[in-house]
């Protein structure tokens, strides 16, 4: 038995279980798949229902996180697999190659200026491009550059080295090598946190197809004063502000073909995000079409009553059937039948249309489970089956918490997150109960 | 001579959109002991964080001024960074533009600039009297106690003793559970209620670290974490004294009583859930049901939704079409709130298995009647665009959770705060959800808000794990905020013993034979009423002294008054 | 003549109305810009003497802004600060100063709506009251 334990993913959920356990005296490894921590959540403007600056809030938690003493990072970073059983668990870490000396990257950008190489930025959603060589975003921890070798046309044909000649540190490494690491821990806290559905799947919500649709986090973006728009609110097509927008809620979700599950955090970040765009754009008209309101949290009905006396956001009681271009490829048309009409179809215009997808268990936690042996409900969320511990995956001595396990919002991620570290407490200094 | 950096923060466009940065920052430059000042996007990133250490090398800085958002999150983190750069931690002052001027002045971006640069030369003028100061370590009591034995006080308590941490649990009942114990079965997961509590109660008392209090409540709370003393009465009325570390409330809730609604209290048939549990349990079956979902919740004046009701009439209506699979169940609500996975398939099972939904609006509230022997209910379903009518056996109405009746004392005993609602606030609604922002207090379960059975053992873990953190360290860091007198001024009157809450000062004779005020560093908590009660200026506070606030004014009226009309 | 601002000062108890006055941020709830926090620890810190100093210098108004009675995160503080108060308004008076221009209320950390009605009415009342006629006026 030791005290040492590794936590998968790097968003809130895996960033709080590091904290909690790292303050508790355990030796932590936290392993991310990105470049840098901070998952989704660092991707949103503000968090209901507060309207809390997202990165605000989450930011000294991540460099809490770099700063502990019994802390150890490991970005951009895979887990190979876990072999062994409790409190024996030898955990095999990637840490892929970055081509980028981390002990001398100062993080001053100079290399990404003058890379050529433009690639759809993850961060942004791709409503932007980053470099082969980038910072995902600037509040990136830690603040180290990466090099993408997929697109990089040193790694991948032997030609460019821009970046080398320009940095001033000395940082690049084109011949740099995955990096094995093997941990003997304890326990081990899976948070891999979601991803959205890829709503391309369901053409019949025009996403691709008319170009002032959009997904929710690219909304977050287009709201975000440090996104693609500086914080103005315009739509893709023509750039300009959009004084008619609609939310369609529950795209892919609630769906006996694609999820039947509820995602938890739509209804309440359509809500956020309305009164965002009221916010940008004061005379914005903005319709929600929602199934039922789920606004369940402490002062979530409150915020939703905001956003229909404060902010005029029109909810409708509808499943919008079909979305599409409206004239010259401008604004989106929107199919939906009036409640209590007994079937009358109407068909709106808006200027621009957000779908908030369903938010399925993130792709790595599939191929986690696989090498583990950790059981899988028919969504691809970790079985926690037992009530009486509900962070206690199937396999002993491995907790999951967040979003890994079901849909909830921060606060839930958060309170689970300190769930699964007490828990480790309990089997490690509880002699293994 | 102090040298001084300023930095003002934009956050993004949160302060930026209403206050003029650059020219706040412009403007302190032009302030006493201003070395240099600068501007940065976000402060609080690495690159802000390493922007500020590098200019206080550069610039040979010794005090720090961040004009951002509130102290009351982000002070640590700076007051570390400058402990990076070598600059001791005190030496920082926290000015907040956020919170106190652009979010609030939002339209007013002249005033709000003007405002800003007050507040700055304000935070200056304090910074530059600031002294050096160290924190105090002491000791931490390594018990805990738990107020509440339901069922998110049950789970703190066994994860804690199975640390091997001594913990005390206060429950005013005479048994253990709480609300669940009236409840058979729990949903969505079905499981029953007795297995789950027995084996959760079974753990605890096989631990000799658990020490179980029934038919008890707190009757008494003083001191500060680490060094809590509770005093726990029994039925008996004797009372105990048990020194503690850290504590946790869980105090639960009640099922609001819903008096002269739809009938309740007039017509035998309308019951509430867990009048509806009590039956179930004992085999008695309706053979037709309707939920009305919302009653009392969702409405002007109680405006909240009680977060697990539609789960609750869900697997009820499940558990009675189960037993009688001819049953008529109908379940009129305002919104169906089953969020997630399970409760999803739950809601779905249930109507596979032939319970109706009906949605109503709060204009059309379902009437509910007696014909004759029987119950009568029509509502209005908005889906249907037509009145649907049923005779039932039973009425059951889903009432939300409201928290307990002695609430207010219990938040004044432990010093933390209550929403208007009688719920307690914690210290961030995201991000700290189970802590207060009273060190060594934490919450849990329905007493913070109403919380299904999965999310209140969840809820009583993470505070178990907050609660133990503290203990397992041994020990906790005092700020450096307390009291000190002048020995050479303190003419011995003894106001500041009186005005003192914690008995933290006493008149002491120097070897000279003078008398003068003493504080006892380890009792003072840092509230600077002693100093305010000393008219001879002999009493001061560590980071609050009269010098400091004195300047503060000054640079207000230096700034804001002396500028011509 | 340019319309009055008044120059107000507030104590803000760190516990309770700093609290609530950071909520009212939070929030988003607007009130005019006259009104500028220095941040105490507790309400019963506030020395009698900074009001004197201040408006007897020209700020125009001040605020001492605590706990609820009964709240106050140091037990007994606030209940000082009540019994000072009048005491203080009472020298003021005798000295030529318009009580009126010290106010005491409280504020918990849920009140981000009382804060910014305290603070709506304290700046409309002097506004009402007029300028602090010890202010140096600088031509």
């Amino acid at each position: 038995m030791t005290d040492r334990v590794v936590v998968v993913g790097g968003g809130i959920a895996g960033i709080q279980a590091a904290l909690d356990l790292g303050d508790m005296g355990f030796e932590v490894h936290l392993v991310e798949k990105s470049p840098s921590i901070g998952g989704h959540m660092a991707q949103l403007d503000k968090t209901f229902p507060t309207n809390d600056c997202s990165l605000c809030i989450l930011s000294p938690k991540m460099i809490m996180c770099a700063d502990h003493e019994r802390i150890k990072l490991h970005t951009y970073s895979e887990i190979d697999g876990i072999s062994g059983k409790f409190p024996n668990f030898k955990v095999r870490i990637r840490e892929k190659a970055r081509y980028v000396d981390i002990t001398r990257c100062t993080g001053c950008g100079d290399c990404a200026a003058k890379c050529p190489v433009k690639v759809p930025s993850e961060y942004e959603e791709s409503l932007t491009n980053r470099k082969a060589i980038y910072l995902p975003f600037p509040q990136a921890v830690p603040r180290k550059v990466t090099i993408d070798g997929a697109h990089c046309r040193m790694i991948t044909q032997k030609k460019c080295g821009v970046c080398k000649k320009v940095c001033q540190a000395g940082a690049i490494d084109y011949d740099q090598k995955d990096k094995i690491v093997d941990i003997d821990a304890s326990a081990v806290v899976i948070a891999t946190g979601y991803d959205q559905m890829n709503v391309s799947l369901l053409p019949q919500f025009g996403f691709g197809i008319a170009k002032d649709v959009v997904t929710s986090l690219q909304f977050e973006r287009i709201l975000s004063a440090s996104g693609p728009t500086g914080g103005h609110l315009v739509r893709p097509s023509d750039g300009t502000e959009p004084k008619t927008l609609a939310f369609i809620q529950c795209v892919g979700s609630r769906d006996a073909k694609t999820h039947v599950y509820c995602s938890s955090v739509c209804c309440m970040y359509a809500t956020k995000e309305s009164i965002l765009a009221g916010e940008h754009a004061p005379n914005i008209k903005t319709t929600i079409f929602y199934m039922d309101m789920r606004a369940v949290g402490k002062n979530f009905q409150e915020f939703v009553q905001r956003a229909k006396k404060s902010y005029g956001v029109r909810y409708v009681q509808s499943r919008p059937a079909k979305l599409q271009p409206a004239k010259d490829g401008k604004g989106v048309l929107i199919n939906y039948e009036k409640k209590g009409t007994g079937g009358e179809v109407a068909q709106d215009e808006f200027d621009m249309a957000v779908l908030c997808p369903a938010l399925e268990p993130s792709k790595s936690a599939s191929k986690f489970a696989e090498s583990t042996g950790l059981k899988l409900d028919s969504d691809g969320f970790f079985m926690t089956p037992d009530l009486q511990h509900p962070v206690d995956s199937t396999s002993k001595g491995i907790v999951v918490c967040g979003f890994a396990s079901t849909p909830m919002d921060i606060p839930d991620a958060v309170t689970q997150a300190s769930s699964a570290a007490a828990r480790v407490a309990e089997m490690i200094s509880g002699g293994g109960c | 001579m102090p040298r001084i950096g300023v930095f003002i923060c934009h956050c993004g466009h949160n302060i930026a959109s209403a206050v003029d940065v650059e020219k706040v920052a412009e403007f302190a430059k032009t302030l006493p002991d201003v070395v240099v000042a600068a501007h940065n996007m976000y402060s609080c990133s690495e690159e802000g964080l390493g922007a500020i250490r590098k200019s206080i090398e550069d610039n040979k800085l010794d005090r720090v001024i961040v004009a951002a958002c509130t102290p009351r999150t982000h002070e640590p983190l700076f007051r570390r960074n400058c402990e990076r750069a070598g600059v001791n931690k005190y030496l920082f002052e926290f000015v907040n533009i956020r919170e106190h001027v652009s979010w609030i002045h939002a339209k007013e971006p002249e005033a709000a600039t003007e405002k800003a640069k007050m507040l700055v030369a304000m935070g200056v003028a304090k910074a530059a009297l600031l002294q050096p100061q160290e924190e105090m370590e002491s000791g931490v009591i390594p018990v805990a106690v738990v107020i509440g034995g339901g069922i998110s006080g049950l789970v703190a308590t066994s994860t804690l003793v199975s640390q091997g941490i001594e913990t005390h649990l206060i429950e005013r009942e005479p048994q253990l559970g709480g609300v669940l114990k009236e409840i058979a079965v729990i949903g969505p997961e079905m499981k029953k209620t007795k297995e789950l509590l027995d084996s959760i109660v079974k753990e605890i008392k096989s631990s000799p670290k658990a020490h179980i209090h029934l038919s008890s409540r707190m009757t008494d709370l003083s001191g500060f974490v680490g060094n809590f003393e509770i005093t726990i009465t029994g039925a008996d009325k004797c009372a105990e004294k048990v020194k503690a570390g850290t504590v946790i409330v869980a105090t639960g809730g009640r099922e609001w009583s819903p008096q002269g609604e739809f009938g309740y209290g007039k017509m035998p048939g309308v019951i509430t859930q867990l009048e509806l549990e009590r039956k179930l349990a004992k085999g008695d079956v309706p053979d037709s049901a309707a939920f009305i979902q919302c009653v009392g919740a969702r409405v002007p004046g109680r405006e909240y939704c009680s977060r697990f009701c539609c789960n609750a009439s869900i697997k009820n209506a499940i558990r009675i079409i189960e037993a009688k699979p001819d049953a008529q169940v109908t379940v009129l609500h305002r919104d169906i709130m089953s969020y997630g996975t399970a409760a999803e398939k739950a809601y779905r099972d249930a109507a596979e298995k032939g319970v109706r939904f009906m949605r109503y609006g709060l204009e059309s509230l379902p009437k509910v009647e007696m014909a004759g022997d029987e119950l009568h209910v029509d509502v209005y379903d908005e889906t249907l665009d037509d009145i649907v009518g049923m005779s039932v056996d039973n009425v059951v109405l889903a009432v939300p959770m409201v928290p307990i009746e002695n609430v207010k004392d219990l938040a004044m005993m432990l010093k933390v705060p209550v929403d208007k609602l009688g719920f307690f606030l914690e210290a961030h609604v995201k991000l700290r959800p189970v802590e207060f922002a009273t060190e060594g207090v934490f919450i849990c379960g329905t007493a913070r808000w109403p919380s299904s059975v999965s999310e209140c053992i969840a809820q009583g873990l993470a505070a178990a794990a907050k609660a133990s953190i503290p203990i397992r360290m041994g020990k906790v860091k005092i700020e450096p905020i307390t009291a000190y007198s002048d020995p050479e001024k303190c003419i011995a009157c003894g106001n500041c013993v009186q005005a003192c809450p914690y008995q933290a000062i006493e008149i002491v004779t120097s070897k000279e034979g003078r008398k003068y005020a003493q504080v006892t560093e380890a009792k003072c908590k840092g509230c600077g009423n002693c100093v305010a009660a000393c008219h001879n200026d002999a009493m001061q506070q560590k980071g609050f002294n009269t010098t400091q606030l004195s300047a503060m004014i000054d640079a207000l009226i230096k700034n804001a008054l002396e500028v011509a009309e | 003549m340019s319309e009055f601002k008044p120059t107000i000062l507030a104590f803000c108890c760190n516990w309770c109305s700093y609290a609530g006055a950071d909520l009212a941020g939070v929030s988003r709830l607007q009130m005019p810009p006259n009104v500028h926090v220095i941040r105490v620890m507790c309400s019963a810190a506030v020395k009698p003497e900074y009001a004197f100093k201040a408006l007897s210098e020209g700020i125009d108004g001040v605020l001492v802004l605590g706990c609820h009675i009964g709240d106050c995160h140091y037990l007994t503080g606030n209940h000082r600060t009540k019994k000072r108060f009048p005491v203080a308004q009472r020298i003021l008076k005798d000295v030529g100063i318009d009580e009126r221009r010290l106010r005491l209320d409280w504020v918990s950390a849920a009140e981000g709506e009382k804060f910014q009605q305290v603070i709506t009415e304290f700046v409309s009342d002097i506004k009402k009251i007029g300028p602090n006629p010890l202010r140096e006026v600088k031509m």
